[in-house]
């Protein structure tokens, strides 16, 4: 692919002060967004003391009972499955495992892909074509299709899937820091500190860095929904997280089983994981128009 | 013009060629496959015969050179489940998966595009409201949700259509639906804001100012800017017609390349999801090419100055 998109633009931060903009109200969609999002983070850190049963609990005479609305009663809000779980329990438990993957998956690529940009943008020459042959490389890959491969050479435990979600997305933060670190070095600022005699990991972690954080936490707000809708696909597929452990996809998969008996196992999470990505969507657009009209 | 051009087709090359590095080296590190197959309490002769026929006792550059020869001849492996040639095992599932692809592809164009260009032209208004509501929608719900959601009204409450297999041309409705409107919002929301981009560049103002009409403006000078940016989504749309659905074909069990990934991964059967691989690589590399082209079609810039585009 052609890296049209950042790399012409001019991607300087702006020194003037911005066009002073009226504050704008936040919109009634965002605040429903940071709402919701505020709600599963507490679910999933406090997952343990909010469950009203252990996920894997049975509950052999309640077999899919229905949720409440549906026939059910308050001993199982949510239902059960076929074994008798209920359906609230594994949910929070899903919650935090598929956050608790995004997260991890999301930093590690921000990370990877930040250090490689910084990387080409200070030795440019070789390493530099190196690290964009890689990037096109990744981005003419549907990640999904590198996903299966590694998974079928490697096999699956819970880092590695971590780590491989971890590298999607990696080639856009490349590209970000390096278009950005390129044209900081080229500002005053980051060629002052350097005749000061500050070392590269100073002038890259101390000085650039911070200069590029908002377009980078913006697009990391951005990949975020997209590697929630990686983990859950592949765990759909079977091919994620592992029983006994659970996932938002993984839960959508198993209750496709009972897909005509029980449609609430599998509504469940997935009306979870539509609201999250929904939310995180919403907030991250919000926040790229309000932080950084560049990447718009 | 030519140099362009060979620069472009030397990257999508040496694209491919990482491609195959990638399987080799991946396929090495996994371990030993001659363990990986056969089961750990084999007899260490049988262990033995295998390395020997698979030739994994060379060195390691031997392999490698090997194997590219062979993926140059178009030699990708056996299935090591059932002994077929790898290829053939893909190459028979293929046209079910464009039967499913191709027709999405065009909801996609047709729907997503227009949707998009309307929008810009009426920014802010309900219309555009709407359609950016429908696009964000359409992004954030996994395709596997809203296949499922499709099989419980259509297939499980209403019983108008079938929920999975493939019978009949009415089994391909879900998943063709369910795979256009998803691509359909993310080429919605791409063609918009390259719409706006473009509406909002001097040339427009300069265009409307000497007198052109609205209508004039926007489809002599706005629609081919807007087309660059959106051409390079459909095109890696194209790319992904082998591979684009492997989860709606999981979803509606349809006998894709897709479905034939999912088992292969999951039974480790290493040849045929490098035959996979690569064959996903080649197109889209392919498409890429063909979308690299289209530039060079679409803006003249390109023609006279390829510095411009190799940057």
């Amino acid at each position: 692919m052609s890296d049209i998109t950042l790399n012409t633009a001019p991607a300087a931060p702006a020194t003037a002060a911005p066009p002073a903009r009226k504050r704008a109200r936040m919109p009634a969609m965002v605040i429903f967004a940071i709402i919701w999002l505020a709600l599963m983070l507490l679910t999933a850190f406090a997952a343990d003391l909010i469950s009203p049963y252990s996920y894997t609990a049975l509950d052999l005479r309640n077999r899919l009972t229905p949720p409440i609305g549906l026939g059910g009663e308050w001993v199982h809000p949510l239902g059960t499955d076929e074994l008798g779980r209920d359906v609230l329990s594994r949910l929070i438990q899903s919650v935090r495992m598929s956050l608790l993957i995004a997260f991890g998956a999301t930093v590690i690529g921000a990370v990877l892909g930040v250090s490689l940009g910084f990387l080409a943008a200070h030795f440019r020459g070789l390493v530099e074509q190196a690290v964009l042959a890689l990037v096109d490389f990744q981005a003419a890959m549907p990640f999904l299709i590198l996903a299966l491969s590694v998974l079928a050479f490697f096999g699956n435990s819970l880092p590695l899937f971590i780590c491989l979600l971890g590298l999607h997305g990696w080639e856009r933060y490349a590209r970000i820091a390096r278009g950005l670190a390129v044209s900081a070095g080229a500002q005053g600022y980051a060629a002052a500190v350097r005749q000061l005699g500050a070392s590269p990991w100073r002038v890259y972690g101390r000085h650039v860095l911070p200069n590029i954080a908002s377009t980078l936490i913006v697009s990391m707000t951005l990949a975020f929904p997209e590697i929630i809708l990686l983990e859950s696909g592949l765990s759909f597929l079977g091919l994620g997280v592992q029983p006994p452990m659970t996932s938002l996809g993984n839960m959508v998969g198993y209750g496709r089983e009972y897909l005509t008996r029980a449609p609430w196992i599998l509504l469940a999470p997935s009306t979870v994981i539509v609201l999250t990505t929904l939310s995180v969507s919403l907030l991250g657009d919000w926040l790229r128009d309000r932080l950084d009209p560049t990447l718009r | 013009m030519f140099r362009f051009l060979g620069l472009r087709l030397a990257r999508a090359l040496l694209t491919l060629a990482l491609v195959v590095t990638f399987a080799f080296v991946v396929l090495r590190l996994s371990g030993d496959p001659a363990l990986l197959i056969m089961s750990a309490d084999a007899p260490p002769e049988a262990i033995a015969a295998f390395r020997e026929s698979w030739g994994l006792n060379d060195p390691l550059w031997q392999q490698y050179l090997r194997y590219f020869t062979a993926i140059f001849r178009g030699d990708l492996g056996q299935s090591m489940r059932d002994g077929r040639p790898a290829i053939e095992l893909v190459a028979e599932r293929i046209p079910a998966t464009l039967a499913l692809t191709l027709p999405a592809l065009l909801i996609k164009i047709g729907l997503g595009i227009p949707a998009g260009v309307y929008a810009a032209l009426h920014r802010n208004s309900f219309a555009d409201r709407a359609v950016m509501l429908l696009a964000v929608a359409g992004f954030t719900v996994p395709s596997f949700v809203l296949g499922l959601v499709l099989v419980l009204v259509f297939a499980v409450t209403l019983g108008w259509l079938p929920s999975g297999g493939q019978e009949s041309w009415r089994h391909a409705i879900l998943p063709v639906i369910t795979l256009g409107i998803g691509g359909a919002a993310v080429l919605a929301r791409f063609t918009r804001s390259a719409m706006l981009e473009v509406l909002g560049q001097p040339y427009m103002r300069t265009a409307l100012a000497k007198g052109v009409p609205w209508h004039v403006a926007v489809r002599r000078h706005a629609l081919p800017n807007a087309a660059i940016p959106t051409v390079t989504i459909v095109g890696f749309m194209v790319g992904s017609l082998l591979a684009g659905a492997v989860v709606v074909e999981s979803v509606f069990s349809w006998p894709g390349v897709g479905r034939l990934l999912v088992v292969a991964v999951a039974n480790r059967d290493l040849a045929v999801v490098q035959c996979i691989l690569l064959l996903v690589a080649a197109t889209m590399v392919t498409a890429n090419l063909v979308v690299d082209l289209l530039y060079g079609a679409l803006d003249p810039r390109l023609r006279v100055a390829p510095k411009g585009a190799t940057a």
